[in-house]
């Protein structure tokens, strides 16, 4: 009963754009109609179809949440954490405003660590609900784990990160990866993850380096460009071309510095799926900076020029470079994959919803 | 009758064969002896032109129906979900038109519920509010010399006997007065200088006055609060756009509610509108030679259209008599200056 990925690959995407379009325009409409309480259950549907018309080995995935555990999630969400933070805000203000700036100073930074605290639980329980709610074969995945101690992590890892002038990143964005991964499980196997940051140092450090580099570099062009204009005796730089300038060392700032990081990003997805194991089975993640840079390029495209109507069809693409890119080598024995006695948790992913947060 | 399926128990992977047999209400697989009942069966995706079904409390349970479903079994089974189980039952379009119905009722509804609701929160709590919000104002309100008696005078003179209202100067350098909940009303010491007689600010306070006795305070933060609500569950942007659209749109309405209260309250104190419509003449940048930059952040707050001043101006008949003495008006402007002990205007907002 062993399974084996063919050679067309183990992951296969079989969807339509045109079979697609039906349940994207009615979702915006409901969405519109319902002021946006229809929009968990337009996720909902979207899922539906993405992970139906997506092949493992022989068979498709089968997304089983429901918009309404979406609600509820987002519902508990907002009680729990909106709200209170809305208080404290008011508090805080207050306080400002009394003039006690060191006690302002205080409070903000204990709601900033415990926002972080939270947001990392809500990384976690938003992949456990993902794993949990998709099947195949009519196994699912899951966690055993309530990711209480992934916030801490999380918060540790990413100050500790940030503060070593941020070169430290690679090395928290791999291991919270390793973290999380290692505590999540499909049937009765366990993912092991073992990502390390050494391939993406350098990557790193050239999105750190470039930006001072294009500035020195803006700044010279800039003072030469100034110093002709002085020279040609109109005392100041004519303003149009001046403009211009600025205009093409904006967009040139940001659109190198989007290349790198996609150049980053590219490298980053290879290592931690690339090192990904579930069982005897091993993973791959193909897309390379070109295929990144392409489908950014791609994605904006759509939305620009449809003037925002192809954002709909985000979603679609995105899991279409996902699947497309998603490879898988060794064997799944059948009889072994067993169903997962991890604990089903009730409601959907709605702490991530309240801090605006996509994907994994 | 029979009908061949494909099954997942939900306890291992193998995918096994079977068939499907029907008892009446009931059905059992060939390969086992449970039998459950067709009610409990629930519709999934079809997957690859496959018809599938799960069941209930039997997680990752399936029966699959290779290339469809028989007419006759389809009749006995629970029909597919499509957009959700509501709209699948009364059909696609008249739910949107049932949605959109309730939603622009909804949306009627809430435009007008902080109103309401603003008038009906006692003035106590509202002051509760204003204490947990701003409290003090800290060491920053001015109390030099003879202006707070000035100050009082001038409080005193157009509207008479109120004690919900507490009027505050604070030392920075900034055009503007505000409303904070409450009753708390704060002159920035910046719209003391720019202001050039007495009559000029009492307009500004009057219209001030007008948020609080309009309760205007409390219904934007109710506005506010409600929109945020409302908003937070559609896209982060477009929620953004359109509160920042709504909150504008409203204060322009309280805007000139708040300047017909002023204009009653400078009649009945016999105070000329003539000043304040010039003071706002020379903010719209008529006169923008004085201190256009200065002036920006009372624009913002306060939105200065001609026919604000016109409004004014055509309100002036009969004789009016000074807002304050000229004692009483450089003892006022003074009430910063004069204070030693206030905080020098280093806060920024």
């Amino acid at each position: 009963m062993n399974k084996q990925p063919d050679n067309s690959g183990a992951f296969a995407f079989h969807g339509d754009w045109r079979q697609f379009a039906p349940i994207a325009f009615t979702n915006l409409l409901l969405t519109i109609v319902t002021l946006g309480l229809y929009s968990f259950w337009a996720r909902t549907r979207v899922r539906r179809y993405l992970w139906s018309e997506t092949r493992f080995i022989d068979d498709r995935l089968e997304w089983t949440g429901t918009g309404l555990e979406l609600f509820i999630g987002y519902l508990l969400a907002f009680v729990l954490f909106v709200i209170p933070f809305g208080v404290l805000n008011l508090v805080l203000q207050g306080v400002l405003l009394r003039g006690h700036p060191g006690a302002a100073l205080a409070i903000f930074i204990t709601v900033y660590l415990l926002l972080m605290y939270l947001v990392g639980i809500a990384i976690f329980r938003a992949l456990r609900y993902r794993l949990s709610r998709t099947f195949w074969h009519g196994i699912r995945g899951g966690s055993d784990d309530q990711g209480l101690a992934y916030g801490w992590q999380y918060l540790w890892r990413t100050i500790a990160g940030t503060l070593a002038l941020g070169l430290l990143i690679p090395w928290s964005m791999t291991s919270l990866w390793n973290e999380r991964w290692n505590k999540m499980s499909f049937g009765p196997l366990r993912f092991e993850a073992a990502a390390t940051a050494g391939s993406l140092t350098l990557r790193f450090l050239l999105f750190y380096l470039v930006p001072i580099l294009i500035l020195v570099l803006g700044v010279v062009m800039g003072v030469m460009f100034g110093a002709t204009g002085f020279r040609g005796g109109a005392g100041l730089p004519p303003p149009g071309g001046m403009i211009a300038f600025l205009f093409v060392f904006v967009l040139l700032f940001y659109g190198v510095l989007g290349v790198i990081a996609l150049f980053f990003y590219s490298a980053y997805f290879r290592e931690v799926i690339g090192t990904l194991r579930l069982g005897g089975l091993e993973f791959e993640f193909t897309a390379r900076t070109m295929d990144w840079v392409k489908f950014v390029l791609g994605t904006v495209a759509l939305v620009v020029f449809t003037f925002g109507i192809g954002y709909i069809f985000v979603a679609y693409r995105n899991w279409a470079f996902f699947i497309r890119h998603l490879k898988a080598y060794g064997s799944v024995d059948l009889l072994d994959l067993t169903q997962s006695t991890t604990r089903e948790p009730g409601q959907g992913e709605g702490l991530l919803d309240a801090f605006d947060i996509g994907a994994f | 009758m029979t009908y061949p399926v494909w099954h997942y128990d939900g306890v291992t992977a193998v995918r096994q064969m079977a068939d499907l047999v029907i008892e009446g209400d009931r059905f059992r697989l060939s390969d086992g002896a449970d039998s459950h009942a067709l009610a409990d069966l629930e519709p999934r995706d079809t997957v690859g032109g496959d018809v599938v079904y799960g069941l209930r409390r039997r997680p990752g349970w399936r029966i699959g129906f290779a290339g469809g479903v028989p007419d006759e079994l389809a009749r006995l089974l629970p029909r597919q979900y499509r957009y959700g189980r509501i709209i699948d039952r009364y059909g696609l379009w008249p739910s949107l038109a049932v949605f959109a119905l309730l939603a622009a009722v909804a949306v009627v509804v809430f435009l007008r519920t902080p109103a309401l609701v603003a008038r009906a929160v006692p003035p106590s709590v509202e002051r509760q509010l204003g204490d947990l919000m701003v409290g003090d104002l800290g060491g920053r309100t001015c109390n030099g010399g003879d202006g707070p008696a000035a100050l009082a005078a001038l409080v005193q003179r157009i509207d008479a006997d109120d004690a919900a209202i507490d009027v505050r100067v604070v030392n920075l350098p900034v055009v503007n007065a505000v409303t904070l909940p409450g009753g708390r009303i704060v002159i920035f010491d910046g719209l003391l200088r720019a202001a050039k007689s007495p009559d000029e600010l009492a307009g500004v306070l009057g219209h001030e006055i007008g948020h609080v006795k309009n309760r205007d305070v409390m219904e934007s933060l109710l506005r506010q609060m409600g929109l945020s609500v409302l908003l937070g569950g559609l896209d982060g942007n477009v929620g953004g756009y359109t509160h920042a659209l709504l909150a504008s749109s409203y204060s322009r309405s309280a805007e000139s509610r708040a300047d017909d209260f002023a204009i009653g309250m400078l009649r009945a104190a016999t105070v000329s509108p003539l000043p304040t419509a010039g003071f706002f003449r020379r903010l719209g940048g008529k006169e923008g030679k004085d201190g256009v930059a200065q002036a920006l952040s009372y624009l913002a707050s306060h939105p200065v259209s001609s026919g604000r001043a016109k409004a004014f101006a055509e309100s002036a008949k009969g004789t009016y008599r000074p807002a304050l003495t000229p004692e009483q008006w450089r003892a006022l402007r003074g009430i910063c200056p004069s204070d030693k002990d206030v905080e020098k205007p280093e806060f920024r907002f």
